[in-house]
């Protein structure tokens, strides 16, 4: 997992003592929502004039010390203004946005999640049709069970929301086969070429089959996650659902760290 | 929903497959379910489409690299066509037909990244350990997440590396971690929850029995359990080795036997109760832990009738051992050079030679510190009746240190080299404990791949050079051979697709897998239609 590998470096070049640091993170938070949210949201998601914060440290981490340079000057030719913050004030900032990068589990997030659970395995909402928690659910689509624990919310926030947009759904495509002998199967293909296909039905079986058996393979052109979340969901609904999604680890905060 | 798939809200697995006590019991065949295919660690296969005659014709069928592997340990299990292959915090199944990922489970947030050797299935859910003591129980088909449980802390010095074994819903884990000071055991979690349901320390708390044996370390002593055992479902027993005492290098701190050190113990498998033990080095000062398997056969061994159990160990000399009861059948030497001791008495205790304790200036000692076997896999073949061990003919220094024991700081009171050396493959007869043949290796010693057998009178392994190698099981006549291009650092396992037969092994980086040859059939382009 590519995304987890680099943001596990990032995490780890981590020298400045601000870093993870409760205090620190609480005060940048503040300073983040007086003046940040306007261009980059309110998770670090982006917004109309400013970049999205956690893609860009996910795939291209900053060093702290590059992202202190650029809050303390600004970027030249866009609209990133310099600031007059205090070092200790720019750090805690670093530390806020650090804090937004790392696994939404880490991090306090605003909502009611005994409400989101409701939502989660409620009808409306509909998720654990396919996705699985601790093996509860459906087997199609991406296992949740550590969703909180390895993912920053804004990227929750945008599989829920825009799920076509970064082909999260690779390894998931919606596949119907036909194969020669008159068999029809339906599920995802968790991985395909031109001489085999690797499918999960919607019992969540693994078929291994050949190509050389198949009569038709029918693919959906998009993922088969639902893409009118926001419509479906209401505002608060989404908020105590990112909230509970939040709450899913596989490592309990009451089990880490040894003694 | 907007697609066209009508996904289903109940989920249940209605008449699949699932492994369970029979299935494990009755060993390999299309599949290979435990780390060394059968309870009893034969390694053994009874496929018989690839011979001594036609191994000749044995081809790569797939190569798989695993993301990020470096010295790959891990000995893979297949059910119905699908691998399940352990690397660091990591386990992939892959369509063992093509070589192909289905899904891979990762944890990277582990607080240790160590090796680990391999998986195990029960029911619909195949099951590794992190480093850190987590056991993980994913679903079989999709990898999903069924639970993640911790069973030890990693805070005491403990780590985990092994195969878990799984018998009659018990998945038994032991313990790494013994060169650094920790107190090794041996556990049965429950495969439904994690649970624990016993814990078995292999090291006696103060005040117990076998705690006269050590001296103030006791709490340290070490003991791990790094290798999955085997088990009999008859006696309903296990069989599981430990590893070296703590300090490695100094026994002047720990004065006694050590127990249960560089031990085989019997554990009862419903309590983990100790049933009896056996241990191999009293008081060793030279690493070698007894973690090689305990192959249970039932033989003749000097003329009667027995249940044994047979050990290829570290220290240079092979066992025989009665299994219901622990007793001392026979020893017999399983290299040419061991400088040690100069055999094992009549009640199985080494005689001891003088000034074999590491010293400040290093003694030189045979065997090495990696020991005449180690952990690389043997096997048992039941048709030609004989024993195919990795055995390593090489010296070492050993050097003591008298700086002040300090456990959890990657202390071990010392050092040992191990210089030149020759890997040789040897078929030992287990009713004699005398060699049949051997097959000597290209090398320095560096190789950790272990034996499998098959009925149809072939033995896969490899060099010492990066060569994997089928030899022809009656006679160690080399049949083919084939260069992975890197050292090998696990063991060979056999299964079959389809009705086709492979031969499978991790090398340092990639799993390969190997079949007969076969005309390559052309393939068109599926029709695919999209579906907005």
């Amino acid at each position: 997992m590519p995304l987890l590998a680099q943001h596990g470096r990032y995490l780890n070049d981590s020298q400045h003592p601000s870093i993870g640091k409760p205090e620190a993170i609480a005060a940048g938070a503040k300073f983040f929502g007086g003046s940040c949210t306007g261009c980059h949201g309110p998770d670090g998601g982006g917004g109309a004039r400013g970049p999205n914060l956690v893609h860009r440290s996910l795939w291209h981490p900053l060093s702290d010390e590059a992202i202190f340079q650029v809050i303390r000057k600004g970027v030249p030719g866009t609209d990133m203004p310099p600031t007059q913050l205090t070092d200790e004030q720019t750090w805690s900032l670093v530390a806020y946005i650090h804090a937004l990068t790392g696994p939404a589990s880490t991090n306090v997030i605003p909502g009611d999640a005994a409400a989101g659970r409701a939502t989660y395995w409620g009808a409306k909402a509909g998720c654990s049709g396919c996705h699985a928690v601790l093996g509860q659910g459906g087997r199609l689509a991406p296992d949740l069970s550590n969703v909180g624990g390895s993912r920053p919310i804004a990227m929750i926030r945008e599989s829920i929301l825009e799920p076509a947009k970064d082909l999260f759904f690779l390894g998931n495509e919606a596949a119907t086969v036909v194969l020669k002998n008159g068999q029809t199967l339906s599920g995802v293909a968790r991985n395909r070429s031109n001489y085999s296909l690797q499918l999960v039905d919607t019992k969540g079986i693994l078929h291994l089959i050949s190509m050389t058996d198949v009569k038709e393979l029918t693919l959906s052109a998009s993922t088969p996650m639902p893409t009118d979340y926001g419509k479906r969901l209401s505002r608060v609904e989404l908020r105590d659902l990112l909230a509970y999604l939040a709450t899913l680890d596989s490592r309990p905060a009451a089990e880490k760290g040894g003694k | 929903m907007r697609h066209l798939l009508a996904f289903g809200l109940a989920f249940a697995l209605g008449a699949v497959a699932q492994v369970r006590h029979d299935e494990l019991a009755k060993g390999a065949g299309d599949d290979w379910l435990t780390y060394a295919g059968t309870y009893a660690g034969w390694r053994y296969s009874p496929l018989t489409q690839v011979t001594a005659d036609n191994a000749k014709n044995l081809v790569p069928k797939w190569v798989y690299h695993v993301p990020g592997a470096r010295g790959l340990q891990s000995s893979p299990i297949v059910y119905q066509g699908v691998m399940y292959v352990t690397s660091t915090n990591a386990l992939t199944a892959i369509d063992a037909r093509t070589g192909r990922r289905v899904w891979q489970y990762s944890d990277p947030r582990a607080q240790k990244a160590g090796v680990n050797r391999g998986a195990a299935i029960w029911g619909d859910r195949v099951y590794f350990t992190t480093s850190d003591n987590y056991l993980v129980a994913l679903d079989r088909h999709s990898g999903v997440l069924i639970f993640n449980k911790k069973f030890a802390d990693i805070a005491m010095g403990t780590t985990s590396t092994s195969a878990p074994l799984i018998a009659r819903g018990k998945v038994i884990v032991g313990s790494s971690g013994g060169d650094s000071g920790m107190r090794g055991f041996i556990m049965a979690l429950s495969a439904d929850t994690g649970e624990t349901l016993w814990k078995t320390y292999t090291i006696p708390a103060k005040g117990e029995k076998g705690a006269e044996t050590w001296g103030n370390l006791i709490d340290y002593g070490g003991g791990a359990a790094w290798l999955s055992g085997t088990y009999d479902p008859q006696l309903n027993t296990l069989y599981w080795t430990t590893g070296n005492p703590w300090p490695d290098y100094n026994g002047d701190v720990r004065p006694g036997d050590n127990l249960y050190t560089c031990s085989l113990l019997a554990l009862d498998l419903e309590t983990g109760k100790m049933k009896w033990y056996f241990q191999f080095t009293p008081h060793d000062t030279h690493d070698w832990d007894a973690q090689s398997w305990p192959v249970l056969l039932d033989t003749e061994i000097n003329g009667k009738p027995r249940k044994a159990v047979l050990h290829a160990n570290r220290n240079g000399f092979f066992y025989a051992l009665d299994r219901v009861t622990g007793e001392f059948l026979r020893a017999t030497q399983l290299i040419d050079k061991v400088t040690w001791a100069k055999g094992i008495d009549a009640k199985g205790k080494p005689i001891q030679l003088p000034n074999i304790e590491p010293t400040p200036q290093g003694n030189w000692i045979c065997p090495s510190v990696k020991g005449a076997t180690n952990w690389m896999g043997q096997s048992y073949n039941p048709l030609t009746g004989l024993l195919y061990v990795l055995t390593l003919e090489q010296c070492g220094m050993y050097f003591r240190s008298s700086q002040e024991p300090q456990p959890m700081k990657n202390f071990s009171g010392g050092g040992a080299t191990e210089e030149g050396g020759q890997v040789v493959l040897r078929a030992l007869d287990p009713k004699t404990g005398k060699r049949a043949w051997e097959y000597p290796m290209t090398g320095t010693g560096r190789m950790w791949t272990g034996t499998v057998s098959t009925a149809g009178g072939v033995i896969f392994s490899g060099d010492d050079d990066g060569h994997f190698l089928a030899l022809n099981a009656k006679n160690g006549k080399n049949l083919w051979h084939f260069n992975l291009g890197e050292m090998l650092t696990a063991s060979p396992v056999i299964y079959s697709v389809d009705g086709k037969q492979y031969v499978a092994v991790a090398s340092a980086t990639a799993v390969f897998s190997f079949g007969l040859f076969e005309p390559a059939v052309g393939v068109d382009p599926p029709v695919i239609r999209l579906r907005k």
